[in-house]
C-alpha cells in the first residue's frame, strides 16, 4: 500500500479485455449471483457511494437492475482513496459505503476498528472453497474485506533470451538461476538481464518480502519480530542477493530510479532485461503480449519461483473491498460486493461472456473462473491456476498493525543500500528497529 | 568609461519616491490636518461608509477566521497531544512531539533537503523571473503570445510536471541522455536522480523553477510596466549605458514585484511535494519537509507529530517571507 510510488501493485493487468480477444469465448447466459452470498435484508433503492482505484464494471447497470441499489462509483487513484480513508476514519464522517482495501492494511484497519468484519454482512465460509485469497484478509477471527481479485507473485522470464544464453533448462534454485543472470550477461545477450525494481516504493518491498520466502522464511515472526538481522537468515540473504544483483551490473543502474510500476513492466515488454524474479501474474498473454506495448511478444512465459532447494509459492497480492464502519448503507454495500465478487460476476469480468463487459481490474478471484479461462485457452492458464491455489500469504498470521510505516523502512533502506549510501547490514538494522518499534506498540 | 548614471533617489527624486513598506500606513502631517478639519457630516457618511466596509469583508472574515485561523490554532493546540491512532488515547505531551522530531534523522534530512531547494529554487526562479520579465518589458510583435505560453507551466498540476520531466529524467529511455548522447557529451546513459543527493534535488527543483519561474516573471514584469519611460529617457540624457539603467532604474524601481515574486517562490519551494513525490518516490535522499509530514501523519497515523511538523513548516513560511519581504519590498509613488 501507502504511495502512488508504491501502487506497482496497482498495475494489475490491465487487459482482460485482451484474454477475452484470445479466448472468442461466445455469450453464455449471466445468472444472478449466487443467493448464499446476499445479505439478508439489502435496502433496495438505495444509493451508496463506492471508493476504488480501478473504474467501475461496464455491466454495473445490471447490478442496479437487479436489486435497485443505484451505484455511485468514484474512480480514485489508490494514495488519494488511502487518504480519504485515513481522514475519514479518523474523523469518524461518512466518506463511503464500500471502498478498496489492499491487503496490506488488513491488520492495521483491523486494530483500528475502521472496517466491518465481513462476515457481518456476507457468507464468507461458503465463498472460502473457490476464493483461494481470502485469508489475506483475514486477521485473527475475522476477514476485513473480500478479494475482487486475485494476484501473486511470479517469476517471468524471456524464453528466447534465454535460449540466446545457451540455458536449455528452466532454473528451479535460486543458485541455478544467479548461474543463468551470469551466463546471459557473460554472453552479452543483454546488458542487464535482471528486474529489480530499486526505486522507493511498495514494488520494492514486496521483491524482498518474496526472494526472502524464496531463501527460506518469512520477513517477520508471528509476533511481528524481525528475523533478518542475521546474515545467515532468509531476509538478510535476500536483500544481500538483491544489492549485490546491482552492484555486479545484473541490474541497470537506472533501475534505482524507475519510479512507477508501467516503467518497471515496461522494461520487460520493451526486451530491456532478461526475467523478473517477483513479477505480477497476469502480464503474459496481456501487456507482454499486446504488439503495441510489447516488442517480445510471444517470448515471455511464467516459471515457477525459484527456491533456495527447488521452488516455492508465489505470495499473496490482492485487493479486496470491505465496508467501512461509518458506512451509511452497509446493507446494500455487501449487496455490491456480494455482486461483485460472485462467480457469474467474475465469468463476466474475465471475459467469459463476451468482451464487452469485461472489467479491467485484474485477474478473477474465484479458482473456478481461472480453471474456466484455463480450458478456454489462456496464455499460462494452467499454471496460474497452479499457483493460485499454492499461493501464500506474505506475512503469517497477518501483516504487521502499522504495515505502511514497516514497509517505508524496507523500501527506503533498501534503495539506500542499493544506491551505495548504506550498506545491507545497516539497512537491515535499520527496518528491524523500525519492526521492532512496531511490535512492541502493538502488544 | 566611467558611470555617471545617478541613482532614482537624487535626480529622480521629484518623480519617484521610493520607501519601504513601513509607510504604507503613515500619513503626512498635511493628511493628518485635512483628516482633523472634516465636517461631522463627513465623519458620519464616513462611518457609514465603514460599516458597509466591515460588512462586504466580514464573509471572507469569517471564511478566512473558519479554515485558515480556527485550523491553524487547532493544529498549534494539537502539536502538544500525543494524537496517535496505533497508540491512543490522546494525552498531552508538551514538548515531546517537537523533541521526537528533532532527534528523527529522516526530518533532519529532509530539513536539509528542503533548505536547498529553497535556496535553489528562489535564487532561480527570482534570476529568470526577472531575465524573462525584462525581455518583455518592451512590447512586440507576438508579446502577448509569447507571455501565454509562458505561463503554461505555472498553470499545470505538479504532478503533470512531474510525470513530463520524469520521460525526460528517465535513466533508460529517458529524452535526457538520448540528447546528450546525441550530441556525444556523454557515453551512456546516466542515473540522473536517486543516486546523487544533492545532483538529486537540484534536478527535481529545476522543475520547480520550471513551474514558478513564470509567475516570477508575470509579477516582475507587473512592477516593471508601471516604471515611466521618462526616467529611462532622463537616464539615457544622463549617460546611462542598458546595465546601468536595469542596476539604478529597473531593479530598485521593480524590488516591490521581485519581493512577492521572491515570497511565492519561498511558500511554493518551501511546501513542495508533487513534483518530488513523482519524480523520486518517498527516498529520504530528497524527500522534502511536507512530504514528512504527510508520511508522519497519513501513514504512520502519528498526527501529534504531524501537526508539529506541520506547525515548523507554517512558521519557517512565515518567518523566511517576512524577511524577505522587510529585506528587498520597496513601496514606489510615481
Amino acid at each position: 500500500m501507502t504511495l502512488m510510488i508504491s501502487n506497482a501493485k496497482r498495475m494489475k493487468p490491465c487487459a482482460l479485455a485482451g484474454i477475452t480477444c484470445l479466448l472468442a469465448v461466445s455469450a453464455a447466459s449471466t445468472s444472478a449471483y449466487a443467493s448464499s452470498n446476499s445479505p439478508e435484508g439489502a435496502t433496495t433503492d438505495a444509493t451508496i457511494n463506492v471508493l476504488m482505484p480501478d473504474p467501475p464494471p461496464p455491466n454495473l447497470a445490471a447490478f442496479t437492475a437487479k436489486t435497485g441499489i443505484k451505484v455511485n462509483w468514484e474512480n480514485v487513484d489508490f494514495d488519494s482513496m488511502e487518504t480519504k480513508i485515513v481522514a475519514a476514519s479518523t474523523a469518524n464522517t461518512y466518506f463511503a459505503d464500500a471502498t478498496d482495501v489492499d491487503w496490506s492494511v488488513a491488520g492495521e484497519y483491523a486494530k483500528l476498528k475502521w472496517f466491518y468484519p465481513i462476515e457481518q454482512y456476507l457468507n464468507v465460509q461458503s465463498m472460502m472453497p473457490d476464493v483461494a485469497q481470502l485469508a489475506a484478509f483475514k486477521v485473527g477471527s475475522v476477514y476485513e474485506a473480500v478479494p475482487y481479485d486475485s494476484s501473486f507473485g511470479v517469476t517471468t522470464i524471456n524464453t528466447v533470451m534465454f535460449k540466446k544464453a545457451g540455458i536449455t533448462s528452466i532454473p528451479t534454485t535460486i543458485a541455478e538461476y544467479t548461474e543463468d543472470l551470469q551466463a546471459l550477461k557473460a554472453k552479452g545477450v543483454v546488458k542487464y538481464p535482471l528486474n529489480i525494481p530499486f526505486a522507493a516504493g511498495e514494488w520494492l518491498s514486496t521483491y524482498w518480502y518474496e526472494l526472502s520466502y524464496a531463501y527460506g522464511g518469512h520477513v517477520l515472526s508471528t509476533s511481528g519480530k524481525p528475523l533478518f538481522t542475521n546474515p545467515s537468515s532468509p531476509g538478510y540473504k535476500a536483500a544481500a542477493w538483491m544489492v549485490n544483483a546491482m552492484k555486479t551490473g545484473l541490474v541497470a543502474p537506472g533501475e534505482i530510479d524507475e519510479t512507477g510500476p508501467l516503467a518497471f513492466h515496461d522494461l520487460v515488454a520493451k526486451g530491456l532485461v532478461a526475467t523478473t524474479f517477483q513479477d505480477n501474474a497476469g502480464h503474459v498473454g496481456t501487456l507482454y503480449d499486446n504488439p503495441s506495448a510489447s516488442t517480445v511478444v510471444g517470448q515471455i512465459e511464467y516459471i515457477r519461483v525459484p527456491g533456495l532447494n527447488g521452488p516455492v509459492a508465489g505470495l499473496d497480492d490482492p485487493d479486496g473491498i470491505g465496508i467501512p464502519r461509518t458506512a451509511k448503507n452497509p446493507k446494500a454495500a455487501a449487496a455490491l460486493i456480494a455482486w461483485l465478487t460472485s462467480e457469474p460476476s467474475q465469468a463476466t469480468f474475465a471475459g467469459l461472456n463476451g468482451a464487452a463487459n469485461a472489467w479491467s481490474a485484474g485477474m478473477p478471484n474465484r479458482s473456478s473462473v481461472l480453471e474456466q479461462l484455463a480450458a478456454k485457452g489462456l496464455a499460462g492458464g494452467r499454471f496460474l491456476l497452479a499457483a493460485l491455489k499454492a499461493s501464500q500469504p506474505a506475512f503469517s498470521p497477518a501483516p504487521p498493525v502499522a504495515y505502511p510505516q514497516f514497509s517505508e523502512a524496507v523500501y527506503t533502506n533498501l534503495h539506500e543500500a542499493a544506491a551505495g549510501t548504506e550498506s545491507v547490514a545497516g539497512a537491515m538494522n535499520a527496518i528491524a528497529s523500525v519492526a521492532n518499534q512496531i511490535a512492541s506498540e502493538g502488544d | 568609461m566611467s558611470e555617471v548614471c545617478p541613482p532614482p533617489s537624487s535626480q529622480l527624486a521629484k518623480n519617484v519616491t521610493v520607501t519601504n513598506h513601513e509607510g504604507l500606513g503613515s500619513a503626512s502631517p498635511a493628511q493628518r490636518e485635512r483628516r482633523n478639519l472634516r465636517s461631522p457630516g463627513v465623519s458620519r457618511r464616513r462611518r457609514r461608509s465603514d460599516h458597509v466596509g466591515y460588512l462586504l469583508v466580514a464573509p471572507l472574515f469569517v471564511l478566512v477566521v473558519g479554515l485558515v485561523i480556527v485550523p491553524a490554532a487547532f493544529t498549534l493546540g494539537e502539536s502538544f497531544f500525543n494524537v496517535n491512532e496505533l497508540n491512543p488515547p490522546v494525552r498531552f505531551s508538551g514538548l515531546s512531539n517537537f523533541r521526537q522530531l528533532v532527534e528523527n534523522s529522516v526530518v533532519r534530512m529532509a530539513t536539509v533537503n528542503t533548505a536547498v531547494y529553497v535556496v535553489v529554487g528562489v535564487t532561480l526562479a527570482t534570476l529568470l523571473g526577472i531575465l524573462m520579465a525584462v525581455l518583455l518589458q518592451r512590447r512586440f510583435r507576438g508579446r502577448s503570445v509569447v507571455i501565454a505560453l509562458l505561463i503554461l507551466p505555472w498553470a499545470l498540476p505538479g504532478v503533470i510536471e512531474g510525470i513530463v520531466w520524469e520521460g525526460i529524467y528517465d535513466p533508460n529511455v529517458g529524452l535526457l541522455n538520448s540528447v546528450l548522447t546525441s550530441l556525444h557529451l556523454i557515453h551512456h546513459y546516466q542515473t540522473w536522480l536517486g543516486e546523487n543527493r544533492f545532483v538529486t534535488i537540484a534536478l527535481i527543483e529545476l522543475v520547480q523553477v520550471w513551474q514558478i519561474a513564470p509567475l516570477s516573471a508575470l509579477l516582475i514584469l507587473t512592477a516593471l510596466q508601471v516604471i515611466p519611460d521618462e526616467l529611462y529617457q532622463v537616464g539615457r540624457l544622463d549617460g546611462c549605458s542598458s546595465w546601468s539603467s536595469f542596476r539604478r532604474i529597473t531593479l530598485p524601481l521593480a524590488r516591490g514585484g521581485i519581493a512577492i515574486a521572491m515570497a511565492q517562490a519561498v511558500i511554493a519551494t518551501l511546501n513542495v511535494f508533487d513534483i518530488p513525490y513523482v519524480l523520486n518516490g518517498t527516498a529520504p535522499t530528497a524527500a522534502p519537509l511536507t512530504m514528512e509530514t504527510y508520511l508522519v501523519s497519513f501513514q504512520d497515523l502519528n498526527f501529534g507529530q504531524g501537526y508539529a511538523l506541520s506547525l515548523f513548516v507554517t512558521v519557517v513560511t512565515i518567518s523566511i517571507s517576512f524577511i524577505v519581504v522587510k529585506t528587498v519590498y520597496r513601496q514606489v509613488e510615481y
